[in-house]
């Protein structure tokens, strides 16, 4: 039995390998995709929001594909080191990996050494608004004492670093004639601790990252930079109100190196948009304050990146 | 108060139950081992360890990472004191006085004055965070960067002072360190520096290659000029695990209180852990101690001030993060996302809807302080051993241990052989008597200090006069900048005495 499975086995290969020459999609459509584990990197550490969004979906990918995906965290750079690793395996869809909105903002800087064309979206899985945010205690209480106090004197604002989209903001405002002096703080602790202790008078951050502090009442948004105003901070402006339309989500995406298989593009989006759909992550989406209509499938996701980097280019300092 | 008793009892209990108890030892256990391998640092220790908690439930995820973080700050004491081969960096300013303990044959001893001193500095600091996790935490929230940088400052400042020899040569020792820990992508404005187009070197220099090579390698290199044949070793095997006595032990209150202190306190402010505590607290010592003047020689000064400040910094660090959500720590961050990934967010609600979990976690600190010093006191009893084995194969461990940890912090050779050329330079150093450990310190600090005098310069408009005008700041500032001063001066002194 197994010594006549062998020879067949080996025809098909050959025949396939054959019809691979001609034509390439019969290699692919052959093989049943998935049929062994998926490496799920994760570009960030444990427990950050790259981390939580792995594992949040993570069970429900692994049903809807039928086999594993364990997770592997390689943290650096940015986001740079884990996507090097995503990019230097094979294009076979085996090697999937998180990519978020602050490694995107790299590629405005001409020495980087990696492409949007190097990969291929497989969805948009989270869109966070951000806020500029003051410590509950703050003199400054609405967004209009913060522009009243930015024309007297500088506002110190905590981000992330410079070139950040936390950046951008400050130096749109700063067009706007609003006196503000980005502060980075690259530890998140850090940047909370600078806002709470009264060392920085603003904090840029997404609403969802400082739940707890939003809950516990230490800090308030003072202006929201969406589209409408939530219904949770239903008295906080949002920037286009204000006339102020930068708005620069913080995302989260899937990606899969560029020349996967369109097929396993296309099974890997659709698992994720099952896992999209159920009311548990619905609920989730919810509790960190993001985009109910978060979601985007393969056909729109790199159109969507182009679209972010643009407007992350439009606000971006010319050089 | 009553209420808070009769919550860390049930915390107590909680933590008693047979699962969290075995959790609990093997989250000590793990945390050992990780701060023995010199290639394992205690933060990546807590988060390779992570992902397994996913799947279990929250006490249980929660009391073993506290656990392992307890137990990463003491047991790499051993390895500095032993073969100068520091588990972690918490553990340089142990060997400079552990390791000249243990060549003198008195390795049990100092093995004996970290066993006390991690039991000390934990209980003290686990106490102070129940009792005062509120108004402490309020405090850290008026330290920022300029308080940070004077606090790193004096930290760099006072132990370049020590170590006797040439001034001069401990100040080039420690540029050339800081010099070192500029390699790579800077952290303000991400300008490439000294990269070279080398892709490991746009992510620095690691402390640890650094760190490992220069101690540890550069000690097997002097022990081969001499043809590992060190009269020395052979009385250490003689004497059995010792603590030391209570008279002893209370000579020495000044440096437990005083080292404690520091590491709560460092524990606490976001910006520094363990590592800035020990370095910290050891240069206190250095300046008020009453034989500071002989630390570095191998007095137990030297062993007790650092690990206890290290080993307090971790009941500090939990305090901010229980009741702000702000981690006081690399490995507090990392417990932070445990956390999180457990739907529950630490901040001042959390002592009203999941109070068990909290006083779960902080008698995890004290069953673990305990569990962790009996282990330690029966494991030192065999690694005291290892001193009887001819010198030749204990180097040769040491070296294949420099060669892994150097190789598992980025699975990469291109550190192994980073390792090797700082070995070879720790060695150069030693004989031309130049002392390492200002380089070291350089390596280790300078980004810390390189960050937070950045980020002083930007929020402060250029304006350098902050420093001086906070009043924490400018008080750390000015004792940091006698301590340097002062042994100039008395070097000068002296040169004019002969005349």
């Amino acid at each position: 039995m197994t010594t006549a499975l062998i020879p067949r086995t080996l025809l098909a290969a050959c025949i396939t390998a054959a019809g691979a020459l001609t034509i390439a999609v019969p290699a692919t459509a052959q093989e049943k995709y998935p049929s062994r584990p998926i490496e799920f990197v994760v570009p960030w550490g444990p427990g950050g929001g790259a981390d939580q969004l792995a594992r949040k979906i993570g069970p429900g990918l692994e049903k809807a594909l039928g086999v594993s995906l364990p997770v592997i965290n390689v943290a650096g750079a940015t986001g740079q080191t884990g996507l090097t690793k995503m990019l230097t395996s094979a294009s076979d869809g085996y090697s999937i990996s998180v990519f978020i909105a602050d490694t995107l903002a790299l590629q405005m800087e001409p020495a980087t050494k990696w492409k949007l064309a190097d990969f291929t979206p497989a969805a948009i899985m989270i869109q966070q608004p951000s806020a500029f945010m003051v410590a509950e205690n703050s003199p400054l209480k609405t967004w209009k004492d913060v522009e009243a106090e930015a024309k007297k004197r500088p506002l110190k604002v905590g981000v992330t670093g410079f070139g950040s989209a936390d950046d951008l903001h400050v130096l749109y405002f700063n067009g706007k004639g609003l006196k503000m002096q980005s502060v980075p703080f690259p530890k998140p602790a850090e940047r909370y601790t600078s806002v709470l202790g009264g060392h920085a008078d603003l904090v840029y951050e997404q609403l969802g990252d400082v739940k707890s502090f939003l809950d516990s009442k230490q800090m308030r948004p003072v202006v929201i930079f969406a589209d409408k105003r939530f219904p949770d901070f239903k008295d906080v402006p949002t920037g286009k109100e204000l006339g102020h339309d930068i708005i620069i989500n913080q995302f989260r995406a899937i990606i899969m190196k560029a020349g996967t298989d369109p097929a396993r593009v296309k099974a890997v989006s659709d698992a994720l948009a099952k896992v999209a759909a159920t009311d548990d992550y619905k609920a989730w989406l919810k509790e960190q304050f993001a985009d109910a209509a978060s979601f985007v499938p393969a056909a729109g996701a790199a159109a969507f990146m182009k679209g972010e980097l643009d407007a992350m280019r439009k606000y971006a300092p010319k050089k | 108060m009553d209420n808070t008793l009769v919550l860390l009892a049930q915390g107590f209990v909680q933590v008693m139950q047979p699962v969290n108890l075995l959790f609990l030892v093997l989250g000590i256990v793990l945390g050992l081992l990780v701060a023995v391998l010199p290639g394992l640092t205690l933060v990546m220790g807590v988060v390779l360890a992570l992902p397994f908690t996913y799947s279990m439930s929250v006490t249980p995820a929660i009391i073993l990472l506290t656990a392992m973080y307890v137990s990463g700050t003491y047991a790499g004491a051993w390895t500095s004191i032993l073969f100068r081969v520091p588990g972690e960096p918490i553990d340089v300013p142990l060997l400079w006085d552990g390791y000249p303990m243990a060549r003198r044959g008195e390795a049990a001893q100092a093995l004996g004055w970290t066993l006390l001193a991690a039991f000390f500095g934990g209980m003290v600091a686990a106490t102070t965070m129940v009792a005062l996790s509120q108004p402490v935490a309020k405090i850290a929230l008026t330290f920022s960067s300029p308080e940070y940088f004077a606090i790193i400052f004096f930290g760099l400042a006072s132990v370049v002072s020590l170590g006797g020899g040439s001034l001069a040569n401990a100040l080039i020792s420690l540029f050339a360190g800081i010099l070192l820990a500029t390699v790579g992508v800077d952290d303000t404005y991400g300008a490439h520096r000294f990269t070279f187009d080398v892709p490991i070197l746009a992510d620095g220099i690691d402390y640890l290659v650094v760190m490992v090579g220069a101690y540890g390698l550069g000690e097997v290199f002097m022990r081969m000029e001499q043809g590992f044949r060190s009269p020395q070793l052979d009385k250490a095997g003689d004497i059995r695990t010792r603590l030391p006595r209570l008279k002893e032990a209370l000579a020495m209150k000044a440096t437990f209180i005083r080292g404690g202190l520091a590491g709560i306190f460092i524990g606490i402010v976001p910006g520094a852990g363990a590592t800035v505590a020990s370095f910290l607290s050891y240069g206190i010592e250095a300046q008020y101690g009453k034989r500071g003047h002989k630390m570095g020689t191998g007095i137990p000064e030297g062993i007790v001030a650092p690990q206890v400040a290290a080993t307090a910094s971790v009941g500090g660090a939990i305090i901010p993060l229980v009741t702000m959500g702000i981690p006081g720590s690399g490995a507090t961050a990392i417990i932070l996302g445990a956390f999180l990934l457990h739907g529950l967010q630490p901040g001042p609600q959390v002592f009203q809807t999941s109070s068990h979990i909290i006083y779960a976690m902080f008698a995890s600190v004290f069953v673990g302080i305990v569990v962790m010093c009996v282990i330690g006191y029966f494991a030192t009893k065999y690694m005291v051993k290892v001193l009887d084995l001819p010198e030749v194969i204990v180097s040769a461990y040491v070296v294949i241990c420099c060669l892994l940890g150097a190789f598992a912090a980025r699975n990469s050779l291109t550190d192994v052989w980073l390792m090797v050329i700082f070995g070879i330079i720790g060695y150069l150093f030693e004989r031309f008597r130049f002392p390492v450990t200002p380089m070291v310190l350089g390596v280790i600090l300078g980004p810390l200090a390189e960050t937070n005098f950045m980020t002083t310069m930007i929020s402060f408009e250029n304006d350098w006069t902050v420093l001086f005008t906070r009043p924490v700041a400018s008080v750390i500032m000015c004792v940091a900048i006698i301590t340097l001063i002062y042994p100039l001066f008395r070097y000068l002194r002296q040169q004019h005495k002969p005349q």
